[in-house]
């Protein structure tokens, strides 16, 4: 089973409710997506040093095999949990401070 | 090089890390908020990459890693999420500002 590909989509969905649920609203701003352009053509470098040495290698049988000159898919996606959700916590966590709630 | 992996994390850490003492950013304004960010992200995926490497969907070259090893995983994909959270919001911060600027 792809079971990677399943994971990277699920935690994805549950960034995107989460900037839902805490408010934050990052995901609606033009910014977000500017901000996460340059962290991919980061990620394009690092990622695909990462996977064409090999410093990490996939298994097959748990992602699509479509990759992106070294990178299977199933990064972007997974990259895109753990940048979104750094910056929503952040937006959060900073806001819930700055008006003094706990 | 059993460096190359922290070679790498340091090369992605190092120019954030110098630059976020910037105070337009005042990332360590809010150093607590800062903390609690990159401890959630950090434990999420470190949950998550601990199960993934234990059921095999990736694995790591030993030629590149420096040895140390805590619940099957290099001691660098354990900081990759540490640096990665980090530089997620000091690149976030210094969008907002060069944006901001430009209008």
């Amino acid at each position: 089973m792809k079971e990677y590909t399943i994971a990277a989509v699920v935690a994805a969905l549950l960034v995107v409710l989460l900037d839902g649920k805490l408010g934050t609203r990052v995901l609606r701003q033009s910014a977000f997506w500017i901000f996460l352009a340059v962290m991919y053509a980061f990620k394009l470098l690092v990622n695909g040093y990462l996977t064409w040495r090999p410093i990490v290698t996939y298994n097959s049988e748990f992602f699509l095999g479509l990759r992106l000159f070294t990178i299977p898919v199933e990064d972007f996606v997974y990259g895109f949990s753990l940048i979104a959700m750094s910056v929503i916590l952040w937006e959060y966590l900073k806001a819930r401070k700055q008006t003094g709630r706990t | 090089m059993t460096v190359e992996y922290a070679l790498v994390l340091f090369c992605i850490i190092i120019g954030p890390l110098l630059l976020s003492r910037d105070k337009k950013l005042n990332l360590y304004g809010h150093s607590a908020a800062l903390a609690k960010s990159i401890g959630i992200v950090c434990v999420t995926f470190w949950v998550w990459d601990v199960v993934a490497t234990a059921r095999q969907h990736w694995w790591f070259n030993d030629a590149y890693v420096l040895g140390p090893r805590l619940l099957g995983m290099p001691i660098e994909e354990w900081l990759f999420f540490v640096v990665l959270s980090f530089v997620s919001i000091f690149t976030w911060e210094s969008t907002k500002y060069f944006l901001k600027r430009r209008r």
